[in-house]
């Protein structure tokens, strides 16, 4: 983890933020994984031509 | 020699130690996903539920205002068998209706004894609707109205109101609670279809209600239907003649 911290460019702050930015981009792309899976564990039991 | 072993085993420990890492990472996502798909999930509908039970006296309350004889029909036969018609001057029965609830507004309460399950029902089955509980199809008529009222519900997350809907079995009752009263159903058969068996949601005559949900458990490969009938409530009159009448222009 250090040595990826240390591959970032520019000063500490700007690697703070590339940090933040990434862990948010991480966290949404989970979210919606995550929901995307879910519905193949249980889709809300509707049923309809697109289910 | 030795130094030769150990530099080609290095990479090989680097492959191990890499991939090591992978199945942990994986292991740690899978965990994630099950942790919020089967418990994360159920505070949110928790939070949703709690805050439409404050409110579903209100609609109840505010849609007494709106109900209105929608149509009248002469009562059924009293021996349907023979047909009898009934004399002129009996009275008929009437059809009430209740305002259609907005969509993703929470109308009505369902409760299933047997399974100790009481949820607020919304109106819609999308998928943000459906994480809040068990939702209406809005193109079926409202439950306690002629035809086939169809409500969908997760079964395994979100809360999973449907999850024991298999133990289900003929003569059991379901209650559901609009603005217009108490609706009785009485459970007449519980089938599994594919996802795609629209047909479940067709018109019937009389009065139905079709709860449709998931199945096997912790899979949403095939739907189990529960189909069941009005036996109690504003409209049963209405919904019995319902089933046995024939317009003048059918015959």
């Amino acid at each position: 983890m250090r040595r990826l911290f240390g591959l970032l460019p520019g000063p500490l702050p700007a690697r703070v933020a590339i940090i933040i930015v990434l862990v948010a981009v991480i966290l949404v792309a989970l979210f919606f994984l995550f929901e995307w899976a879910g519905d193949l564990l249980d889709s809300g039991g509707v049923v309809g031509p697109g289910q | 020699m030795e130094c030769d072993v150990l530099q080609e085993t290095r990479p090989m420990n680097r492959a191990l130690k890499a991939s090591g890492w992978i199945m942990i990472g994986l292991g740690v996502l899978i965990l994630l996903f099950l942790g919020y798909q089967l418990v994360g999930t159920n505070f949110l509908t928790a939070r949703s539920q709690d805050q439409a039970q404050q409110t579903i006296e209100e609609r109840f309350v505010a849609a007494q205002e709106d109900i209105e004889v929608v149509d009248t029909l002469p009562p059924p036969p009293v021996d349907p068998g023979t047909g009898t018609i009934p004399p002129e001057d009996e009275v008929p029965v009437v059809h009430y209706g209740e305002p259609a609830p907005e969509q993703g507004e929470g109308f009505g309460v369902l409760t299933i004894p047997k399974i100790e399950g009481e949820h607020v029902l919304f109106e819609g089955v999308d998928r943000a609707t459906l994480k809040k509980g068990p939702g209406h199809m809005p193109w079926t008529p409202l439950p306690g109205q002629p035809g086939n009222a169809v409500i969908s519900g997760h079964r395994t997350t979100y809360g999973a109101p449907f999850f024991d809907l298999d133990q289900l079995a003929p003569g059991d009752q379901i209650l559901i609670e609009t603005a217009l009263g108490t609706h009785t159903y009485e459970v007449r058969t519980s089938f599994i279809v594919s996802p795609t068996a629209v047909e479940v949601t067709d018109p019937k005559r009389g009065a139905w209600l079709t709860l449709t949900t998931c199945n096997p458990k912790f899979s949403a490969r095939e739907r189990l239907i529960i189909s069941a009938e009005l036996v109690d409530g504003p409209n049963l009159a209405y919904a019995q003649a319902d089933k046995v009448f024939v317009p003048a222009d059918a015959s």
